[in-house]
């Protein structure tokens, strides 16, 4: 049943009543509506009809049908922005997860001074993708950043971990996996609806924590874990800002922090080929949706709703 | 390919020299005074004009008490200042002109030139010579701002390529500071690689190279090639690049400069990072106009010399290089404005007493003469270093084609590549050659 019949069979209202409330709830949701076609539906049929064009900003788009996808197929660069992208958001992600998780049940547990825990937490999720973070990556991960002084406490000798190409992109995976409040926060609020007495009835027939954990708050959490997990991929596939700053823009060492949108926008404002990133956005809009519906399907076998009978 | 040079042999008087390519815009007589220059005349209403400019602060302040000073003499012209970083720029002035705004008066760079040039964003300033005069400048100089005939900019100032040598850091060391007139590329690895052993690897002997496209323009002109023929097709052979990174690879693997994840580091890092600027190499390879930002970082003894030589090149491979251009806007509604104010920059003392060296050495060979003397101490040794080199320098390398501002990115990212191991030098100069190609037909009109 739809969303909206939902609505309906619990107000117990009829669809002629309340035309006129709908009429009223449009008006409300216009300026969104007007803001949705200016802002991001123009720009997308825009940039749909400059995929299949040669156009360098400077003079009028000429079409040349599909070229561009074509050469999205020979594109050697192309093919190593989305293999670094691909390996940045499939391990990035679900360890940010997983630790968003384990902390939020570590939170959950009435600690004193939660609140100004969550704050802390939370924080680095409002700066991650900031260009000041990014900054202070490169310092901690520099050559005579601090990691290297910790490590050197211990006898250990560091390295450049940003400007060696087997490291730089395991550190902007520690950066997003150091944003890991934005989901945590939402995995508290999950956790705080679970009810009690599942527990309760759990330890009384004997339950130690774990059998709980795994029984009741896992499954209990997956509509949770799902947005989450939803959420995060398509955040993570657009990540942009850390690359370029860390990198300087190049994508490197070696293409090594070369992110898909950053080849995109090197595409776009450097080699002037606006046409060909256009097309690049589109194939990375058909990934994410595609990425995103097999997760839609995938998630009738693992994600449990409560309101089901 | 390499019959494409058309370099010639011998001394050149390196400011008069008539290069070809200077020849082809004076035979459209593109800036001097001609009949058919359409005569321009101010408006009484009040009118304004945009600029844009990249730069650091320094240079944003000097230009906005420019643009004061010009504002006094023209109390109806009001100049509207909208400057940016030099990484900022170039995205910023192509959505302008997308967006159908261009500026005014734009500062141009020799590798964009040709890009906006070619898609009728640059105004022929030619038909503004009955304001904008040009006779001031060498024609060889001048040239590198025409293209086809048409003149679309006005050189401001002129660089080289040097390596800097930090004379405290030798001394402290016990090496002497090479001739500079006779020494080739082994002799300079081998002083750098002295240096670096004699300190125990607390400094480096010289900083890398491989970042962008100077250096290998003097070392394709060395081996009597160059990056780009006269029809705008690239000249340089698959031989002499692998032969660039393979020497640049053999330095790095003899300890002569730091290792490659430290240069690397410090590359994303700027000028003020870099191991010149911090005093922990003793030579790095830089463009004559740094020496200054240079030394204000570094505080120590900094002294440019000539770029070492491969045994037996002949002389007139060193260029001057236009650091930047005055373009206009081909749609601008002013053009009397827009060439009063050109004029201005480029022609008057009072806006040379501002601008002095920051901007370069000026291009314009009257007030070269003029502000040499009201220079730092610094700047006066920059003059002079450019002087000196004036037997070593020949034609002017010919202009960037269109779609060839790409060309730093793709010699970083396969510098990086041969560092890294990952590509040979052969390899890498075959992928190059094919990348820049892309690149130029990517931007053919």
């Amino acid at each position: 049943m739809s969303a909206l019949g939902e609505l309906r069979r619990i107000k117990g209202t009829s669809a002629p009543k309340s035309r006129k409330q709908n009429t009223a709830a449009f008006l409300f949701l216009l300026p969104w509506f007007i803001g949705l076609a200016l802002i991001t539906v123009g720009p997308m049929a825009a940039s749909f009809a400059l995929s299949f064009t040669r156009y360098n900003l400077l003079s009028p788009p000429r079409f040349i049908g599909i070229e561009n996808y074509l050469r999205m197929l020979q594109d050697e660069r192309l093919h190593t922005a989305l293999a670094v992208t691909f390996q940045y958001v499939f391990i990035s992600v679900p360890l940010q997860l997983g630790l968003a998780l384990a902390l939020a049940i570590l939170l959950d547990r009435g600690l004193r001074g939660l609140s100004l825990y969550r704050s802390a937490f939370y924080l680095p999720s409002l700066l991650g993708a900031s260009v000041a973070i990014a900054i202070l990556w490169r310092q901690l991960f520099g050559v005579d950043g601090l990691v290297n002084v910790v490590l050197g406490w211990f006898g250990i000798e560091g390295q450049g971990w940003i400007s060696n190409p087997e490291t730089a992109l395991g550190t902007l995976m520690i950066l997003n996996v150091w944003t890991f409040g934005a989901p945590m926060v939402i995995f508290l609020a999950g956790l705080r609806q679970i009810p009690v007495m599942y527990y309760e009835a759990a330890s009384v027939d004997g339950a130690n924590r774990w059998q709980q954990f795994r029984r009741i708050t896992l499954p209990m959490l997956t509509p949770i874990i799902f947005f989450n997990l939803i959420l995060q991929l398509i955040g993570a596939f657009q990540s942009f800002t850390q690359a370029f700053v860390v990198s300087g823009g190049t994508g490197g060492p070696v293409d090594s922090t070369l992110f898909y949108t950053l080849y995109l926008y090197q595409q776009g404002f450097a080699n002037l080929n606006m046409g060909y990133a256009s097309a690049m956005a589109w194939l990375l809009l058909v990934i994410v949706a595609a990425l995103t519906a097999i997760n839609f399907w995938a998630s009738k076998y693992w994600v449990f709703y409560d309101d089901q009978d | 390919m390499r019959g494409n040079t058309r370099r010639r042999i011998g001394v050149v008087a390196a400011m008069g020299a008539a290069t070809m390519l200077a020849l082809t815009a004076c035979a459209g007589n593109a800036a001097a005074p001609t009949d058919e220059a359409p005569q321009l005349e101010l408006s009484d209403e009040p009118v304004t004009l945009s600029f844009t400019w990249w730069g650091n602060d320094t240079r944003h302040a000097i230009t906005e008490e420019l643009i004061a000073a010009f504002e006094a003499e023209h109390p109806n012209i009001t100049i509207e200042p909208q400057y940016t970083d030099w990484a900022g720029y170039w995205d910023k002035l192509s959505t302008s002109v997308a967006a159908g705004d261009i500026p005014d008066i734009i500062q141009m760079d020799e590798k964009q030139l040709s890009t906006y040039a070619a898609n009728g964003v640059l105004m022929d300033l030619g038909g503004l010579s009955s304001v904008l005069s040009t006779e001031d400048y060498p024609e060889a100089v001048l040239g590198t701002g025409a293209l086809d005939g048409t003149q679309y900019g006005v050189p401001v100032g002129i660089n080289s390529y040097t390596i800097i040598a930090n004379q405290d850091l030798l001394d402290q060391y016990g090496v002497d500071l090479p001739d500079d007139e006779t020494w080739t590329w082994d002799d300079f690895i081998a002083t750098a690689q002295e240096v670096a052993e004699a300190s125990g690897g607390a400094v480096s002997g010289t900083q890398s190279w491989g970042f962008e496209d100077g250096g290998l323009n003097n070392w394709l002109r060395q081996h009597d090639s160059a990056l780009y023929d006269a029809d705008g097709e690239i000249a340089a052979s698959e031989e002499d690049l692998a032969g660039w990174w393979e020497f640049l690879l053999d330095a790095t693997k003899d300890g002569a400069t730091p290792d490659p994840a430290a240069t690397i580091e410090r590359e994303s890092g700027g000028l003020a990072e870099s191991f010149t600027a911090t005093n922990q190499s003793a030579f790095g390879p830089w463009w004559s106009n740094q020496v200054q930002a240079l030394r204000d970082a570094s505080g120590q003894d900094l002294v440019a010399l000539r770029v070492p030589t491969s045994k037996g090149a002949s002389d007139g491979w060193a260029y001057y290089k236009p650091s930047m251009f005055w373009s206009a806007s081909a749609k601008t509604e002013h053009p009397a404005e827009v060439a009063t104010f050109l004029d201005f920059l480029a022609n008057s003392e009072e806006a040379a007493d501002l601008l002095l060296a920051e901007r370069g050495v000026p291009a314009n060979e009257k007030i070269r003469d003029y502000i040499t003397p009201k220079l730092d101490e610094v700047n006066q040794t920059v003059v002079g270093f450019l002087d000196d080199l004036a037997p070593q320098v020949g034609d002017a390398p010919a202009a960037t084609p269109p779609g060839g501002g790409v060309i730093e990115a793709i010699i970083d990212q396969h510098t990086q590549q041969v560092l890294f191991g990952e590509m040979t030098p052969d390899e890498a100069a075959a992928s190059f050659l094919e990348q820049l190609q892309q690149a130029l037909e990517d931007a053919a009109v």
